[in-house]
């Protein structure tokens, strides 16, 4: 729980020229499946952690599926990793939310931990390298046109 | 059951226990409560447990535990006790054969009808601090950790003032003037203080700003420690906001600070109520030189008015029989289910309900 959110809006903390690799990521979904990056190898992956005493976070939710919808059909997959809630409050939140995207726990918060996400919102897009070129802490609007153009140069 | 970790202070396997109360009401110039907390697990699947703080059992100037008495279907339940807080919790556990695991808990203290207050003026009371409870409570926690940026502004904040009280009064006022509560925040924030000085945003409620206080006391070699309660009555000084009207207190948990002071002893202070009542005090958005402002900012340094119950002053806590992650502070009930949390700021999903009434001499 070692994570606080940003209210206000931020700007992009690394541009591409940053590109690193992430360290590991292999979660259980809410329905038991585990998901590893290398499953989403080729396309642009955008790991969202998040929480759901986080206000900002709550926020920016629904931003992350009108993304998802707008990049429909392309090489694009938003991971929503939660911190530590489990399976119960997680799942329950996201009943109230619709969404196509997956939905991550982070059971112990040691994943988000490795990933240094300790200000929620913290959001981290992959290119199809697997590197990380985008990482952003606080909430945004992910449907802007500024955000998905920032994505959408990244597809393949 | 991590038994070399909690110690059981009284054990009941039994689905009911009663302990006698101890005498306090009637005592003059002592009111006493009784809060009963229920908890109904929703949903159960696998094996479900509840962990529910306990009102501190000491006997303070400004606080008397009085006992606890549990039923309900919990195949096993105990009163646990954290070894290096003193944290008290009700652990209850239900098999995975109970449909509608439940479990009712009263617990009865006191409290004085006067306001806990130290007159500042008059040190050489002779208090002091061991050196090991001092480094006790000028340790870091998992969240309020004392170097880096935590001590570079406390030591800013507390430049050109001297001793315990001169330097808790800098940062009292510190964070009065720089913070502001976030009503949009769950529950009364988790206190992640470094994140709070790193962002600049010093938005939050009880729980983020009277750690605020606490962490940075503590990075000057101030001892300090937030103090866990609920509050259980109207305020008898007229602020609408500092206090419950209700007997349905399931979302009134408030956390206060204290800092210890050479030759006087801990002192109370509350800057997170000062900026409640900015907020909250009708008409609400109060300005700061308003007259009910400067008397709360007054008032709370120095005292606490006690129309509230103090559960603990633990930090970091493990749950004992969870494998989730260790609760930055004990101040709700924390149950879970299958192994999965249930979300302990949301008493109606939960659900608990938390419930409060005076008893009349």
């Amino acid at each position: 729980m070692r994570a606080r959110w940003l209210a206000a809006l931020a700007v992009f903390l690394a541009a591409s020229a940053m590109a690193a690799p992430p360290p590991p990521l292999e979660l259980a979904d809410l329905g038991g499946r585990t998901h590893r990056l290398a499953d989403y190898r080729g396309k642009v992956v955008l790991v969202n952690f998040w929480a759901t005493w986080c206000g900002p976070c709550r926020e920016e939710m629904p931003s992350l599926e009108r993304l998802r919808q707008a990049l429909e059909g392309r090489p694009f997959v938003v991971l929503a990793v939660n911190v530590a809630e489990g399976g119960r409050v997680a799942g329950d939140y996201m009943k109230t939310l619709p969404h196509g995207f997956t939905v991550l726990l982070d059971r112990d918060g040691s994943v988000t931990k490795a990933w240094g996400a300790r200000i929620l919102p913290a959001t981290y897009v992959l290119g199809p390298d697997g590197e990380i070129r985008i990482r952003h802490v606080g909430a945004i609007d992910w449907a802007s046109s500024e955000a998905q153009q920032r994505i959408a140069a990244l597809l393949p | 059951m991590d038994r070399r970790a909690f110690l059981a202070s009284s054990v009941a396997s039994a689905a009911v226990a009663s302990l006698p109360w101890r005498v306090a009401q009637g005592q003059s110039g002592w009111r006493t409560f009784e809060v009963t907390t229920r908890i109904d697990i929703q949903r159960p699947s696998g094996v479900s447990r509840a962990w529910i703080p306990l009102p501190l059992s000491a006997s303070l100037d400004w606080h008397r535990g009085q006992g606890n008495a549990w039923h309900g279907n919990a195949s096993r339940a105990e009163v646990l006790r954290d070894p290096k807080y003193g944290v008290e919790m009700l652990y209850a556990e239900w098999s995975d054969a109970e449909g509608a695991p439940y479990l009712e808990i009263t617990s009865r203290f006191s409290t004085p009808v006067r306001d806990r207050a130290v007159d500042l003026s008059r040190p050489g009371g002779g208090a002091a601090l061991s050196e090991a409870e001092r480094r006790f409570f000028t340790a870091p926690t998992d969240l309020i950790p004392t170097d880096g940026i935590v001590r570079e502004t406390a030591e800013g904040v507390v430049k050109g003032n001297r001793g315990d009280v001169g330097k808790a009064r800098a940062i009292y006022e510190w964070v009065v003037d720089n913070s502001y509560r976030d009503p949009k925040v769950r529950g009364c924030g988790w206190g992640d203080i470094e994140a709070m000085l790193e962002t600049k945003n010093l938005g939050g409620k009880c729980g983020d700003l009277n750690a605020l206080f606490v962490g940075l006391a503590r990075a000057v070699g101030v001892p300090a420690r937030d103090v866990y309660g609920i509050r259980v009555a109207p305020s008898a000084h007229g602020y609408k906001s500092l206090g419950t009207g209700s007997p349905v207190i399931s979302k009134a948990q408030h956390c206060r600070a204290e800092f210890f002071a050479q030759g006087i002893g801990w002192v109370p202070v509350d800057p997170a109520d000062v900026r409640k009542v900015v907020l909250e005090e009708p008409p609400g958005n109060l300005a700061m030189d308003d007259g009910k402002v400067e008397a709360a900012r007054k008032r709370l340094f120095g005292s606490w008015e006690m129309n509230w119950l103090a559960y603990n002053m633990g930090h970091d806590i493990s749950l004992p029989g969870s494998r989730g992650p260790k609760l930055p502070y004990l101040m709700y009930p924390n149950g879970e289910t299958g192994g999965d949390r249930l979300d302990q700021l949301d008493p109606d999903a939960f659900k608990y309900g938390i419930n409060v009434r005076e008893l009349k001499a």
